[in-house]
């Protein structure tokens, strides 16, 4: 019993980091169908960037608040600079160039920091089960993922951004406009990665940190439908959750195999996400 | 209100539109009518910034419109109502009718729009919370009508509103478009392939072929024209 109780809490603290890395791929998906590869290297960027910040001040909210920042403006200039650019291309055009960005982005972080893993700190005390700093985890992604929904569902911005990603064409015959709702959308889902980015690299920080992170995070919001906000979020808290298991009653060698099984098995049997539903219309 | 001069827009080797000129009088309803392909889209989707000429003029109220973007276009007080209506199906009744005034600053205005939209077409008022993909095609086109009245614009273009209704529908909309323009001076263009509905509420007419103007007259004229009608509108 203990055990499971254990285990159920390790794996809601690592399902929180996959839900909020999930959801900032969902905000970007909705807006513009492309699936952002290059957001872990984003996060770790910002993630970076705190590190420097912790250790020129000293203190940790500093980092924090700069690693959001860093994550906001790197979303608005990936999408202003080289996302805009790459619209009218068709479908691959942006998958790859965001792949590229990915490994480009994790070399010149090599380089600015190098490759030694740095230590790097908690928001809070990390001993125990369920410790300080998994509570914040987990808090800090429900009450951003609330908020995000909130902002979608209920505000005049979040109806504009929802038009311009549904029709486009449409939105800016309403005065929408589009080109500004996406760099919107950008800043917000490389901020929520950037949360993600500072929670998922502790105890310690080097290029290739957030890469089994990403793994998972695009496995929940498969699962969870690529579309569907509260799907992932609740994919990534089930993954987190279902992977803590099979490393604690099976083995911790199986959990990457364990993540692309139930990846597999959910794509076989609900190709649009276990919450998701056909997005065949894109007119 | 709205003038247009020598308005060229091609697609690769297609010119849709071949050095069109029209111009329509205010609180007027002006019908454009002519046969599939004619270009009468096309027209209306370069007019409100949709496409992009390659040469030619668009002056609304006097002012310069060509190659604006969609979005500042509305915002000039010139709405446009897309083929098929362009509801989001995605989003619900009221919120498709918000999205249209979100651009106006004045929350007490945008509330009394919407107001008067509801009092215009009941329907949307009684389905109001419902998703817009389980409206009739009736009820798509008037919730399309009411978003774009929701910017309180001065001048509205409409693509083929009765595209798929049945008679009676249609007849309705076209009443409510006549009473606009008669009771609020809303200034309309109207492109239709129905060209005895248009027109028996239109004031001024243009035929459209092969994105030409070949014919302008006043609507009536339009009608006792036999070799016009029997030519291009089919009737
Ligand atoms: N996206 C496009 N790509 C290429 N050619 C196009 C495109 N849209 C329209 N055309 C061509 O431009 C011409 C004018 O088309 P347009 O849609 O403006 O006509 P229309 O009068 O609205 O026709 P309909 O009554 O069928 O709606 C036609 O020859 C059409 O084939
Ligand atoms: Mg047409």
């Amino acid at each position: 019993m203990d055990k499971l109780l254990t285990l159920t809490l390790g794996g809601l603290t690592s399902g929180a980091v996959y839900a909020a890395l999930g959801l900032s791929l969902v905000i970007i998906f909705r807006a513009t169908r492309v699936v952002n590869f290059a957001q872990p290297a984003l996060a770790l960027i910002s993630a970076y960037v705190a590190f420097s910040v912790n250790k020129a001040t000293g203190g940790y909210w500093l980092g924090f608040a700069a690693a959001l920042l860093t994550g906001a403006l790197l979303g608005a200039l990936t999408e202003r600079l080289i996302m805009r650019r790459l619209a009218d291309r068709g479908h691959l055009a942006p998958v790859i160039v965001t792949l590229g960005l990915l490994m480009v982005l994790q070399a010149v972080a090599g380089m600015i920091w190098s490759a030694e893993p740095r230590s790097f700190p908690y928001a809070f005390d990390f001993r125990g089960t369920f410790s300080p700093a998994a509570g914040f985890a987990v808090a800090v992604v429900l009450v951003v993922a609330a908020g995000v929904l909130v902002l979608f569902k209920a505000t005049p911005l979040g109806l504009r951004m929802r038009a311009a990603a549904f029709r486009p064409d449409v939105a800016g015959l309403l005065g929408v406009r589009v080109g500004l709702m996406l760099t919107i959308g950008w800043t917000l889902a490389a901020a929520v990665g950037a949360l993600a980015g500072l929670l998922a690299v502790p105890p310690f920080i080097y290029p290739t940190a957030l890469d089994s992170v990403f793994v998972h995070a695009l496995a929940a919001a498969v699962i969870g439908g690529l579309d569907n906000p509260v799907g992932t979020i609740a994919g990534g808290f089930a993954l987190g959750v279902g992977l803590s298991f099979v490393s604690g009653y099976v083995g911790p060698e199986l959990v990457t195999m364990a993540a692309l099984a139930i990846l597999v098995a959910v794509l076989v049997v609900r190709p649009h996400g276990l919450f998701g539903h056909a997005v065949a219309r894109r007119v | 209100m709205l003038e247009i001069e020598d308005l060229v827009t091609t697609y690769g080797a297609v010119r849709a539109l071949d050095e069109l000129s029209m111009w329509t009088r205010d609180a007027n309803l002006t019908a454009v009518l002519g046969a599939n392909g004619a270009g009468k889209t096309t027209l209306l989707r370069t007019i409100s910034g949709l496409q992009t000429p390659v040469s030619g003029r668009v002056r609304f109220d006097g002012v310069d419109i060509t190659g604006l973007p969609a979005d500042r276009i509305v915002r000039m007080g010139l709405a446009h109502v897309p083929e098929n209506g362009g509801v989001i199906t995605e989003l619900t009744v009221e919120e498709n009718l918000r999205l249209g005034g979100l651009w106006r600053r004045d929350k007490a205005a945008r509330a009394a729009k919407l107001r008067e939209v509801y009092d215009l077409f009941p329907p949307l008022a009684q389905r109001e919370r419902a998703q817009a993909s389980t409206l009739s095609g009736g009820e798509r086109q008037m919730l399309a009508i009411g978003r774009a009245l929701m910017s309180d614009p001065q001048m509205l273009l409409l693509d083929e509103p009765s595209l798929g209704l049945a008679p009676a529908i249609t007849v309705r909309i076209m009443r409510i478009l006549r009473d606009l323009r008669d009771r609020d001076g809303l200034t309309v263009l109207l492109v239709e392939q129905n060209a005895r509905s248009a027109l028996s509420v239109a004031d001024r007419g243009y035929v459209l072929a092969l994105g030409r103007v070949v014919a302008v007259e006043e609507a009536d004229d339009l009608l006792a024209d036999d070799r016009l009608r029997h030519a291009y509108l089919g009737f």
